[in-house]
């Protein structure tokens, strides 16, 4: 019994997040990769060192106040076909409903750039975020957990680096 | 006077100190003596370097905790930015 309340918690900690990547192979062939995995204690313990009188780390801090987790991977590599639409697929054929939804598909423009934002609700409430970002060189996938704020989460470019878009109005 | 006398009296004849000698021992009396802590105080001492070092550490685990944060947060809100851009262009 122990033994598989042990399994058990092992299991939840290694697949926290809401879907499973499946996207390990790909770090040997990536020139960067990006491996985050942010559980709820952890973003809690972060909080503390966001200097809630700086305008920029307050928004940080009250937006992770509500996130449950956060966990990233996104590789770039050095040439074109180092990662395969199965792979993508492999993430995407997880995301079905009807927990959850896709709220923004685009394909094409500069760079063949293919992106998607999943939305996961419960009892018509947001738990979670899954955002998948290709380019032939670049593939990111990204879980947050929790309710969050997708128009906050964007505000938050032009801050820590983020390039801000300028939008048509 | 046996054997024993002699070996006695020639042990315990009395002889001069060599040159110099009263003056080294008052030196040796004026040099600072080295104050041995009491146990108690090198046990406060240790104390508080771990204490400290435990806060430094845990102070430096926030602040990678809070750079991992910054990174998830540029990488989310980036993609997300790129996405917003899409939608505009192709709703223009």
């Amino acid at each position: 019994m122990r033994g598989f309340m042990l399994v058990a918690v092992c299991a939840t900690a290694l697949y926290a997040q809401q879907f499973k990547f499946n996207l390990d192979h790909l770090a040997a062939k990536a020139s960067e990769s990006v491996d985050l995995s942010l559980n709820g204690s952890t973003l809690q313990f972060a909080a503390k060192f966001f200097d809630g009188k700086d305008p920029d780390e307050a928004k940080v801090k009250k937006l992770i106040s509500s996130i449950e987790g956060i966990y990233i991977k996104s590789f770039e590599f050095k040439q074109d076909g180092a990662w395969s639409p199965a792979d993508l697929d492999s993430v995407r054929n997880q995301l079905r409903a009807p927990e959850w939804s896709r709220i923004v598909g685009v394909k094409g423009g500069e760079g063949s750039e293919n992106a998607e934002v999943y939305l996961r609700s419960e009892k018509g409430k947001v738990t979670g975020v899954a955002i998948l970002y290709s380019q032939p060189r670049e593939l990111t996938v990204v879980n947050i957990i929790g309710p969050i704020d997708l128009e906050q989460l964007a505000a938050l470019s032009g801050h820590f680096g983020v390039p801000k878009v300028k939008l048509p109005k | 006077m046996d054997w024993l006398e002699q070996e006695l009296k020639s042990a315990l004849v009395r002889k001069e100190p060599s040159p110099g000698f009263s003056a080294r021992v008052s030196n040796a009396a004026r040099r600072p003596r080295i104050v041995a802590w009491p146990r108690w105080m090198a046990a406060a001492a240790a104390a508080i370097l771990i204490a400290g070092g435990a806060a430094g550490y845990r102070q430096y685990q926030g602040m990678v905790a809070k750079e991992k944060v910054m990174l998830a947060m540029r990488i989310a809100s980036g993609k997300l930015n790129r996405i917003q851009e899409h939608v505009m262009q192709v709703s223009r």
